[in-house]
Parts: C-alpha cells; structure tokens; sequence
C-alpha cells in the first residue's frame, strides 16, 4: 500500500515528462510548420495589391512600370474561366483581393453578387475606348460602371493554310462537315463554340434559349465526331503547329499570332456567318481595403501605354479597347494585331451567349456530354 | 513497479506517436468529415446551400456523361495497373539479380531519375513525342514499319503511356524492395526440394513477392485514378475521367458540394480497390 | 551455361527497352530545349540556349524553383521525422488501439491527392486561413507522412530491438537510445523515405494548384506557363531541372553513399 503515494509521485512526474515531451514535439511540429518557408520578405513594408486576373496581365512587362511608379507590389493570380475565379473568391476571406478582370459577359454575375465597387465615370477614358467593345449592358447597371472593359478577339476558325482550301474555311458549317475530319482540334470553352455552333445554325448569339439546345447538342455532336481533339490552349496550339490537326475551331488571333514568325502558313478568319468577340473586363472589388489603389491599377490598365503592353503582353496579344493604344504600338504589332481590319470583324462578330443559370447548365451538360462521347 | 514503469513507457510512445497522430487528424481526418458534409449540401443560384440532400449523388447516376468518368477513370487505371506492374516485376527482377550488387543503387537512381524533370512538363514532353510528326512516329515511318502516322496522341492511349511510363518506376521500386528482401535461403531449399529455375520463380518468388507487387500496383491505383494531369494534357479530351470531371464542376462551375460528392464516389472507388487487395497490404515489420 | 546466357542477353535486352522507355521522353525534352525556334517540336532547327538565358531571366520561373526545393526539403523532413518517432512508438511499445493508429496514419495513402486537396482548401477557408506555400507544405506532409511512416516501420525488424535493449542497459535514455542507436540502424530507409518525399513533393501538381495562391511551385508555374502556349521554355526548365538533379545524385553517389556503401 506504501507504494501507492510513491506510485502517485512516479506516475505524476512521468506525466510532467511526458507532457514536456509532447510539448516539446509539438512546439518542434508547429515551429517547423509555422515558419515553413523563409519567404523573402522586402526589407520595409510595401504596399501590395492583389489581383486576379487572366494570364496576360502577369507579364513583367506589363506589371513592373505600374509597380514602380507607385512603389507598390502587385500580386497576380491567374485563373482560366469564371467559375474557376468565382472558387477562388468564395474559397478567399473577403478584403483578399483588390483587382479582378473578368470575361465581359459575366460583369453582370459578379456585379449580381455584389463583387465589385462602382467606378466614377470619369475616371475611365470612355470615350477612347471603340465603341463597339464599350459593352455599356454588361459592364454597367443602373447606370452605375462597374467594370471596363481592356482587350478583346475571336473565337473563330484558325487553319494551316497550305493544308487546307481557305474557302472551305468561309463557311461555318465546315466545322461538322465530313470533309476534313480527324484534322480539326475543338477549342475547350463551351460558352464560345455553343455560340459558334448557333451562328453555323443562322442563331444569333444573344438569342440562343433552350428551344435552341436540342440542334445544338445535335450538331455538337457531329462535330465531336470529325474532330480530333478538343483542347485548351497549348494542345490546340501545339495540334496545329505539329500538324496533328489542321483546324482550330475556337481560336483566333491570341492563338496564332505568337507562332505567325515561325509558322506563317497558320492564319485565321471570320467565317461569312459571322463569329464570336470575347472582351475581357477589369474593376475594382467592392471588399477591397485599397480602393484608391486598385482604381489606379484599373486606370494605368486602360490607358494607352498599359494597353499597348497588354495587347501585347507574352501570354497572349489580342486587340486592346483603348483607340489610342495605336500610337504606342509599332507597326508590325498592328499588323499582328490586324488593327485595320477591325471595323469589319467588329461588324461580323457577336459577343458570347449569356445565358441564364439554367441554360449554362444545360450547355455545360451538353458540352461535358459531348466530350464524353 | 513494473505496472508503472510499463506505463511510464507507454506515456512516452504516446508522445512519440502523437505529433503524427494531430497532424493526421487535423489536416486529413477533420477536412475529409467536412468534405463528406459539404457532399450533401448543393449549389443553388450562385450560393451553397447548406440543406442536406443527397441531389449530387442522384445526379452523377443520372447524369451520362458524370457516371462514364468513373467508368473512364476505372478502365484506364486498370489497364495502367496491369501494364505497369508486367513491365516493371522483370526489371526490378533484373536489377536484383543480374545487376551486380554494387550497380543496383545506380541502375535504380537510373530508372527514377527522369522523374526529376518535374511531372508537368513530362506529360508535356510525351505529347510531343507521340504527335504525328513526334519522335515515334517519324522513327517508325522512316525505319518503314508503318506508311501513315500511327494515332498516339491525344487519346486514351497516350494517356496509359503516360501513366505506365510513371508507375513503371514506381512498381519497379517496391518490387525490388521486396525482391532484395528474399533470403537466398528459400531458393536453396526450392532447389534442394528438386525445383528448377522456372519453379522455383514462380512457385516461390511470386507468392514471397506478392505483397510488393500488390502494395506498389495499389499505390498505382490511387495516384493513377486520381490523377488529373495526364489525362488533361494527353487525352485530348475525347473522354473525361473522374478527376477532369471533378476540376471542371470547380473550374466551370464553382460548385464545390458537386465536387465533394464525385470526389467521395472517387473515394468510394479507391476503397473498393483496397477491400479487394486488404490482405497483401499489411505493413508488416521486417 | 547457354541458358545462362539466354537469360543474360534476354536481360539485358529488357533492361535496355525499359529503360529506353522510360527515357524516351526526357531525351525529346532535353533536345529540344536546346532548339533554335520558337517551336519545341520536330524538326530540330539547330542549336541555341537562347531558352536557358530566358528561363533565368525569368523571375517567376526561378521563384517557383526556389518555392519547390522548400516546400520539398521542410514538407519531407517534417514528414520523415514525424514518420520516425510514430514507427518508433508502434514498433517497439505495446499501445493501445495500436493497428487503428497505424490505419488512421497510413489512410491518407489511400486517397487521392485531388481529395486531399479539396478537403484542406475547404477547411483552411472555414478556418479563414489563407492560402500560402505553407498550407501546400501541409498538403505535402499529409501525403508523405504515410509513406515515411510505412517505410521505416516496416525496417523495423525486431533483431534490433537487442541492440537498442543493450544500450538501454548501458544508461542510455528513449532519446538516445533513438537518436544514436535506432535512426543510424535505420539510416537506409530514413534516406529512402527522404528522397522519396522529396520526389513527390517536387512533382507534385494538384495540391500545390488548389492550395497555393501568389506563391506557387514549379509545376504549378510551369502549368501556367503552358497554358500560354508552346514554348521551348517550357523544355528548358523541365531540363534543367533534369539535369542539376543528375548532377546532385552523381554527386551523392559518388561522395556520400560510396563510403556508407562500403562499411
């Protein structure tokens, strides 16, 4: 029974050792884990600005001229489609970010979700934007400007043009017919090719409703079988340049111009049914702690230099919606860029379907239902 | 006494054990319960809905195209499996008993070296070697053997290329481990039994194996079923697995309970996959 | 003899294919890292390291690499020790519940990266903690923990459990005991389980993706950097990455592992 207390006395100085073990490994654990990564870190605070963005915006090129007039440093994260930026909001405490650029077309969704702040309207330089591209219902409501829009092109038909009869390429239809199958690549956003199936089918875009979707998800299907592959945007640029496939169905400028130095047989067209303009927009966020800042950015962004190095930035060149960006760009750019060409393409172009929640989920459907065929 | 110094043992191995333990179940367990919850919630105008449904599960059996993913991904990944382990049991086979003891080490860094390239960037790299105007191709043509291009990229076959071309190390690496583990003692005794080569390899070494084998072609399983890389790069997106099903609801969608839900029936997949190979999986102590 | 002989050249000539497939692609990639264009893809134009000069002159790239190697070195030593010390407890003491601890240690190898990744994410943001290259490292740890944790368990045979036992009856504490008796026994797969992480970690994509946010690893960087186009940038830092961890193992292999080999 003596042994009891001395038992006691053991086991409780056991614990204390054993709970400093645990401690000390824990602590050990949480230090490690805690001061994981020596990031560097600049010598004195500076100001950040976190942006999402699409991936031409994360060119050096593009970026460092803002960050030192300001003294600030810009973070970017790039992403590929609304949803994917619409997880990363939800999945970022509100105040995170401060900048985001979005497809046109969804200013409306984010605006509808109370994502972004009002812009004042003469802090944008409206006026020299084309006016075809202003896009004043998507990026405005109730008369208040959320977001401007910064660069926009095609998706249309881009081709090899040695291998393939460029009238064939005039006529949408092509996209389905039989005469080149297994040489066409299928860009991989279903927004844009739904659009261009429509126009194949003589639908405008803005009118596409669900009455439409059973000749589309027909004709997509067809398509799926004389095509290749559908693919984003390095396998269908790395499809046409090996010669893999001859077609690009979905592409455009932002994805030949890089490679017309090295493969000038590529080229691409407006299609005599028309195709379809993608516009990319930027504004602020309304949670944003750096108003002031963040509209600097969007300005620095539309004004003529900032446009010029975006229209050209290393990800992608497309054409940018400020007019005088012209006077910062060389010539050869503008030949790349196709600049005087743009009244016309403007006329025959439409802009992405926007459906309602219920019909993007049944062309998304029809989409993945396609690929699975 | 001896009660309490037992005990006093058993107090330090639960602090040994336990830092593993927490980090196990905070970053693993606790997010796995969350994502089992978030399964049953759905997405309904731009908004999670947090009402407790089982709509996401409903919709990946009637929905084609959702079920064909997992149809995919389990065809693709027992092809992969299969191909990878008979391609890498005669090499680890090889290396353990042709190799000269002192060139194992190298002949292994050897066969996982060209893993250092960083994966992205090899799934890539095979997508240029399959194309029609790739390495094999123009080989192939110019040795004569084939008069057209041969069909490799941007299909399920050049996804299971990739793939194999991975787990091919991978198998080779834990069927070696168990190869070298073999005491020669067992072969002695089959040839002492009156075994001949052949015999004794596949009555004796097999079997002794089979844990290797099973444990390398279940990890196999797991990396090649989950994967997303490979097939988004190399498939060409003519059919969808699991994983691509998964970043699109994520991706297009910002549907986070769909995601939760397919990536559970993933799970479920995988479970099945381990229930059925359980008895070669013990981790057994040497 | 002669089917000695067979079986020989049977070897050799498997050993070469195999290894010619597994090299196949790393040959390509390399070759054409070094192409003079625009263009990674055949035909070969000619040589020029203008590729290498622009992968290093691009900070992102570099950044990332820097960003890979530690999230790769502390996400593996945290895994290894923390792999070490629970093999070490379930080894060699009786606990409790002992095969449930190994299963719960070991499961998350049995569960997609994908699924361990869109767990945290959903976690870390109910917990409103931000994305960063440490939450890719916990990521990390919690796939390589359980392969740590299997490989050095399962070398943890009980013929050394004298060993230890007879240190222990010279004096020496748990911890030393550990330190210098059981982890230089077990220094084989200790490496092993090491390298391995590090391998897995270094390549690893989906986790790295969905948990990172400004700071990214390699393969997150060089996705993106696909995602942009075709560029032999992309082959050159694929290569050299191949190639500096060639020369590190040489060198491993010739300095280090010679002399434990030997002994």
């Amino acid at each position: 029974m003596s042994v009891k207390p001395e038992g006691n006395v053991m086991t409780s100085s056991m614990k204390g050792a054993f709970a400093r073990r645990f401690l000390a490994s824990a602590a050990a654990t949480s230090i490690a884990a805690g001061s994981f990564f020596p990031v560097a870190t600049p010598a004195f605070a500076q100001e950040e600005l976190n942006a999402l963005v699409w991936c031409d915006h994360t060119d050096p090129a593009l970026i460092e001229p803002f960050e030192k007039a300001n003294d600030v440093k810009v973070n970017l994260k790039d992403y590929e489609g609304t949803g994917a930026a619409l997880s990363i909001l939800e999945q970022s405490q509100p105040g995170d970010w401060d900048v985001l650029v979005i497809d046109g077309v969804d200013v409306q969704r984010a605006v509808g979700l109370d994502l972004l702040a009002e812009i004042p309207a003469d802090a944008l330089p409206t006026a020299d934007i084309f006016p075809e591209v202003r896009m004043e219902a998507n990026n405005t409501k109730d008369g208040k400007t959320y977001a401007v829009t910064e660069k926009f092109g095609y998706n249309t038909i881009s081709y090899d043009k040695t291998k393939v009869d460029p009238k064939d390429m005039q006529d949408l239809t092509m996209i389905w017919s039989d005469k080149y199958k297994g040489r066409i690549a299928l860009y991989d956003y279903y927004l844009p090719m739904i659009g261009l199936v429509g126009l194949g089918l003589g639908k405008k875009t803005a009118e596409l409703s669900d009455a439409d979707m059973p000749a589309i998800t027909e004709k997509l299907s067809a398509m799926k079988k004389v095509s290749k592959q559908v693919s984003d945007v390095v396998s269908s640029q790395t499809a046409l340049a090996t010669g893999e496939v001859d077609i690009l169905v979905g592409g455009g400028e932002w994805i030949t111009a890089a490679l017309s130095g090295e493969k000038p047989n590529l080229d691409w067209t407006v299609p005599d049914q028309g195709a379809v303009r993608w516009a990319q927009s930027i504004g602020v966020m309304k949670a944003s702690k750096k108003q002031d800042l963040a509209l600097k950015f969007v300005q620095y962004i539309v004004s003529p230099e900032g446009q010029a190095r975006l229209a050209t930035s290393s990800c992608y060149w497309a054409m940018p919606a400020n007019t005088k960006a012209g006077d910062h760009l060389t010539d050869a750019q503008k030949t790349a860029l196709r600049w005087n060409d743009q009244a016309e393409y403007l006329k025959k172009t439409q802009l992405y379907p926007i459906p309602s929640a219920e019909l993007d989920q049944k062309m998304q459907d029809a989409w993945t239902d396609m690929m699975q065929q | 006494m001896s009660m309490t110094l037992e005990q006093s043992e058993q107090r330090k191995a639960w602090g040994f054990v336990a830092p593993a333990l927490a980090w196990t179940l905070a970053f693993f367990v606790v997010p796995f319960l969350f994502m089992v919850a978030m399964s049953l919630w759905s997405r309904q105008s731009g908004a999670i809905v947090r009402a407790w449904n089982l709509d996401n599960y409903l919709a990946f059996f009637e929905k084609a195209a959702l079920f064909k993913g997992l149809v995919n991904s389990l065809e693709i990944t027992l092809i992969v499996t299969v191909l990878s382990v008979v391609l890498a049991y005669p090499l680890a086979w090889i290396i353990a008993e042709r190799v000269p003891k002192r060139f194992q080490r190298m002949a292994l860094i050897m066969a996982v070296l060209p893993f250092w390239t960083s994966y992205v960037v090899r799934s890539y790299s095979w997508l240029l070697v399959l194309s029609k105007n790739g390495v094999v191709n123009q080989t192939l043509m110019t040795v004569g053997l084939v008069g057209e291009p041969l069909e490799l990229a941007s299909n399920r076959t050049a996804t299971v290329i990739g793939f194999t071309h991975f787990f091919v190390m991978l198998l080779t690496l834990t069927i070696y481990a168990n190869l070298i583990q073999l005491s020669p003692n067992y072969r002695r005794a089959a040839a002492d039994l009156g075994a001949n080569a052949f015999e004794t390899f596949w009555h004796v070494i097999v079997p002794l194996t089979l844990p290797g084998i099973m444990t390398g072609a279940f990890l196999t399983f797991v990396l090649c079923i989950g994967d997303y890389v490979t097939p988004q790069i190399l498939g060409g997106n003519n059919e969808l697995v699991l994983p691509q099903i998964i970043m699109l609801q994520l991706g297009r969608r910002a549907d986070f309970p769909m995601a939760a839900a397919l990536s559970i029936i993933l799970m479920l997949a995988v479970t099945l996959a381990y229930v059925l190979c359980a008895r070669w999986l013990k981790i057994e102590r040497a | 003899m002669l089917r000695n002989v067979l079986i020989s050249t049977a070897s050799w000539v498997y050993a070469t294919l195999i290894f010619g497939f597994i090299f196949l692609p790393v040959a390509v990639l390399v070759l054409f890292s070094f192409q003079d264009g625009r263009l990674p893809v055949p035909p070969f134009n000619g040589f020029s390291t203008q590729w290498y000069t622009a992968v290093f002159a691009d900070r992102k790239l570099m950044a990332a690499l820097l960003n890979s190697f530690v999230v790769a070195l502390f996400s593996s030593l945290i895994a290894c020790l923390l792999g070490f010390l629970a093999a070490y407890a379930l080894a060699r003491h009786k606990l409790p519940g002992s095969a449930l601890q190994r299963g719960l240690l070991i499961a998350p190898m049995t569960v997609s990266y994908l699924i361990i990744a869109l767990g945290l994410l959903t976690v870390l943001n109910a917990f409103g903690i931000p994305l960063s290259l440490s939450t890719v490292g916990i990521g990390h740890v919690v796939i390589n923990l359980p392969l740590c944790f299997a490989i050095i368990y399962s070398s943890m045979g009980d013929h050394h459990v004298n060993i230890e036992r007879a240190a222990r009856d010279l004096g020496a504490s748990d911890i030393k005991v550990m330190v210098l008796v059981t982890a230089p026994m077990l220094m084989p797969s200790i490496l092993a389980a090491f390298f391995l992480s590090v391998t897995f970690s270094w390549d690893e994509f989906i986790i790295a993706f969905l948990l990172s946010r400004f700071d990214v690893t390699l393969p997150v960087e060089i996705w993106s950097l696909l995602r942009s186009g075709l560029n032999p940038k992309t082959n050159a830092i694929g290569s050299l990455v191949f190639q500096v961890s060639v020369a590190v193992l040489m060198l491993l292999e010739f300095t280090l592992f010679r002399k434990t080999g030997k002994s």
